[in-house]
């Protein structure tokens, strides 16, 4: 039955269940679930589900952790299917912690969500120098995050924000910041499009910005490469 | 507006070079400015009122200073020439040694106690001049590594061993060491607690007879002094890593140790448990040769809360952590006169009926900045069960980035808040980082010495 095993898929990840996910994933597709559908109605509904948990103070971080753990298993599964299937993901989202900051149970977070979103996420680590989220931004994402946790490295958020300006390439993407010392006013005054407190809520900020992209008069559609 | 501090600074140097023995001197000024210090903290834990608001300074690792703003400071004071390097006396934080003058001048009342190796295992001694990549002369011990790699990072190696693999970096233009983590393969089936207690063994004679010295050294200054003796703090993420490790085993990955919490939480108890034998059996042995010659000793410093929220939930807490908490607290409060205080960042509202009721006597460093931390709703809800060992001022915005005037008036509210009834020791949000305007730290400690008298003026 293709609906138990969607269930179970998404069951498996909401409990953290890695072994399970991986085995629910591997079944779905010997019976012969589309791979986008063990995504979209197992994953990412089973990363909605967690997200909402997460809000409502039903969960914490080491729950959400292992969910995410759990769907990046069985994400492997899907992948090579995926990528045969030519399904398109959400969109493609570059994200790092900036230079300085080695501090990353954050920005990991936020990637794992995202990913559970059916975003692309290009991770480009810790201590990430503004040349490389020009060169990411260069590459096709369509969002840049940067994450900081000290007083003394958000500093360096600016520096990227005009970097990426000066490639030419403020008008392609879209930039989002996030971290404990961070706010929505200090996300303005650097000139980012958008700030989230939480992974939870960085996902639907994300998706917002992307969404609006899609709809603008570009008529780029958001992930296309 | 700086004028009493910068009054008080000076009198400290003209005293200093008045003297024709230096040392004299400055003994006589810290007894001066210490009498009745450890009594104000000890009146304060018992929620009441001393003659002013206990001043904490540097007294832990939690309510130090960056060395870059130690540095400022003190050269705005006029308390050091002009390039007078200043000592790192904890490598991990780069925290700052704030000095008996800076004490004297400032009216801390407040210095604090630890074992005789820092974070890293290695002793604080043989100093050797560095400069901090922001410029600030600073001195560091001889093992602290301050040759750069190849691109730029400093990396620190566990008790100073070149041999091991590291288990520090600091960025190139970073302010901080933060773990290199050395994870090996999780072999499931083979967890053994002992592999996570490693670093907790029974407490050596070197370090006892370190702590016996330094109560001895500091009983005289009149301060309070508060014990960081180590081996309590379950679960401290700082600690996790294993810094002191040349070969960690067990689980020392960051998002594994708190995916734990619920995927191993029989492993972490009985992790926990050993740990918490060891920390017993070492307590007794400390305070068999100090006594009750420390006022309060910081038992836990593990982060319970994220900027938002609770990191980990109530029940996890509450299974996991508590029961630990309580046993400390108990032997403590059973076999010695020392207060207990439990330092954790973050938002933690909804853990602080469970933390409270775990028999803490003070809370560190109480985040307002954080969700749910409004400091009127935690003094009505907790302040005559708990006191506050912080809370005196925002570091993530105020301070760094506000004006002198925001930080003044900020500081009069908070003392205005906590002070009520006792239950109070002013202290920054944690350790004042690196980047603060000088203006502000003036301001800052300007406005504790202006508003910190009791009684309260705007009292009923």
């Amino acid at each position: 039955m293709t609906t138990t095993t969607l269930d179970r898929l998404a069951q498996a990840v909401i409990e953290g269940q890695a072994a399970e996910a991986v085995a629910e994933a591997t079944r779905g597709l010997e019976e012969g679930v589309a791979a986008e559908s063990l995504l979209h109605d197992g994953l990412m509904a089973a990363m909605r589900h967690v997200g909402q948990l997460f809000e409502e103070g039903e969960i914490y971080v080491p729950e959400m952790l292992v969910s995410a753990h759990a769907m990046r298993s069985a994400l492997e599964v899907l992948r090579p299917h995926l990528v045969e299937q030519d399904v398109r993901s959400s969109g493609r989202v570059a994200i790092g912690t900036v230079k300085g900051d080695l501090h990353d149970i954050g920005k990991n977070l936020v990637a794992m969500m995202l990913q559970g979103s059916g975003f692309e996420v290009v991770d480009l680590g810790a201590d990430v120098y503004p040349e490389r989220f020009v060169q990411a931004a260069h590459d096709g994402a369509d969002v840049i995050g940067m994450s900081a946790l000290l007083t003394t490295t958000m500093t360096n958020m600016p520096e990227v924000v005009q970097a990426i300006r000066d490639a030419g390439l403020r008008d392609r993407v879209r930039i989002v910041v996030g971290g404990a010392p961070i706010t929505q006013t200090y996300a303005e005054e650097i000139g980012a499009d958008g700030y989230a407190k939480d992974a939870s809520s960085a996902v639907r900020l994300v998706q917002g910005l992307v969404d609006r992209a899609a709809g603008s008069t570009d008529g780029r559609a958001p992930g296309a490469r | 507006m700086q004028n009493g501090l910068l009054r008080m600074a000076l009198a400290a140097a003209a005293a200093k070079l008045a003297s024709a023995m230096p040392s004299t001197a400055s003994s006589a000024a810290t007894a001066a400015a210490g009498v009745g210090s450890r009594q104000r903290v000890e009146l304060a834990l018992a929620h009441q009122e001393p003659d002013r608001v206990p001043l904490d300074l540097g007294g832990g690792l939690v309510s130090g200073m960056h060395v870059s703003s130690v540095y400022k400071l003190r050269q705005a004071l006029g308390l050091d020439p002009p390039g007078a390097p200043v000592k790192v006396i904890e490598p991990y934080q780069m925290l700052g040694e704030i000095g008996p003058d800076l004490l004297d001048v400032l009216g801390v009342d407040v210095v604090g106690v630890g074992r005789s190796t820092n974070v890293y295992g290695f002793r604080n001694e043989g100093w050797k001049p560095w400069t901090a990549f922001d410029g600030i002369p600073l001195l560091v011990p001889e093992a602290f590594p301050t040759d750069p790699e190849r691109n730029g990072d400093i990396l620190m190696y566990p008790c100073g061993d070149r041999s091991a693999s590291p288990c520090a970096r600091m960025p190139k233009a970073g302010f901080y060491f933060d773990a290199i983590v050395r994870q090996e393969p999780i072999d499931e089936q083979h967890l053994d607690a002992e592999d996570n207690t490693e670093e907790f063994g029974p407490i050596s004679e070197a370090d006892l007879d370190h702590i016996a010295a330094e109560v001895q050294r500091l009983e005289p200054t009149g301060r309070a002094i508060l014990g960081d003796f180590g081996g309590m703090s379950f679960g401290d993420i700082a600690f996790v890593p294993g810094p002191t490790l040349r070969h960690p085993k067990g689980i020392r990955d960051l998002e594994q140790w708190y995916m734990s919490y619920v995927s191993r939480p029989q492993y972490i108890y009985a992790v926990f448990e050993r740990q918490c034998e060891i920390a017993l059996a070492n307590l007794a042995r400390i305070h068999a040769v100090i006594g009750d010659r420390v006022t309060a000793v910081l038992t836990t410093g593990a982060d319970f809360g994220t900027q938002q929220g609770p990191l980990i939930s109530p029940k996890v807490y509450r299974t996991l952590f508590k029961p630990f908490h309580v046993r400390v607290n108990e032997w403590i409060h059973a076999n010695t006169r020392w207060k207990t205080l439990i330092h954790s960042c973050g938002s933690i509202w909804r853990l602080l009926d469970d933390i409270v009721d775990a028999g803490f006597d003070a809370l560190n460093p109480v985040q307002t900045s954080a969700a749910d931390m409004d400091p009127v709703r935690l003094k009505d809800a907790y302040g005559d069960r708990i006191a506050f060992w912080g809370g005196g001022i925002d570091t993530q915005h105020v301070l760094p980035f506000g004006t002198s005037a925001e930080v003044r008036a900020m500081v009069r509210e908070r003392i205005e808040i906590f002070a009520r009834g006792g239950g109070f020791i002013f202290n920054t949000i944690h350790n004042v980082q690196a980047g603060v305007p000088v203006e502000n730290l003036l301001a800052l400690y300007d406005a504790v010495n202006d508003y910190r008298a009791y009684p309260m003026a705007t009292q009923a």
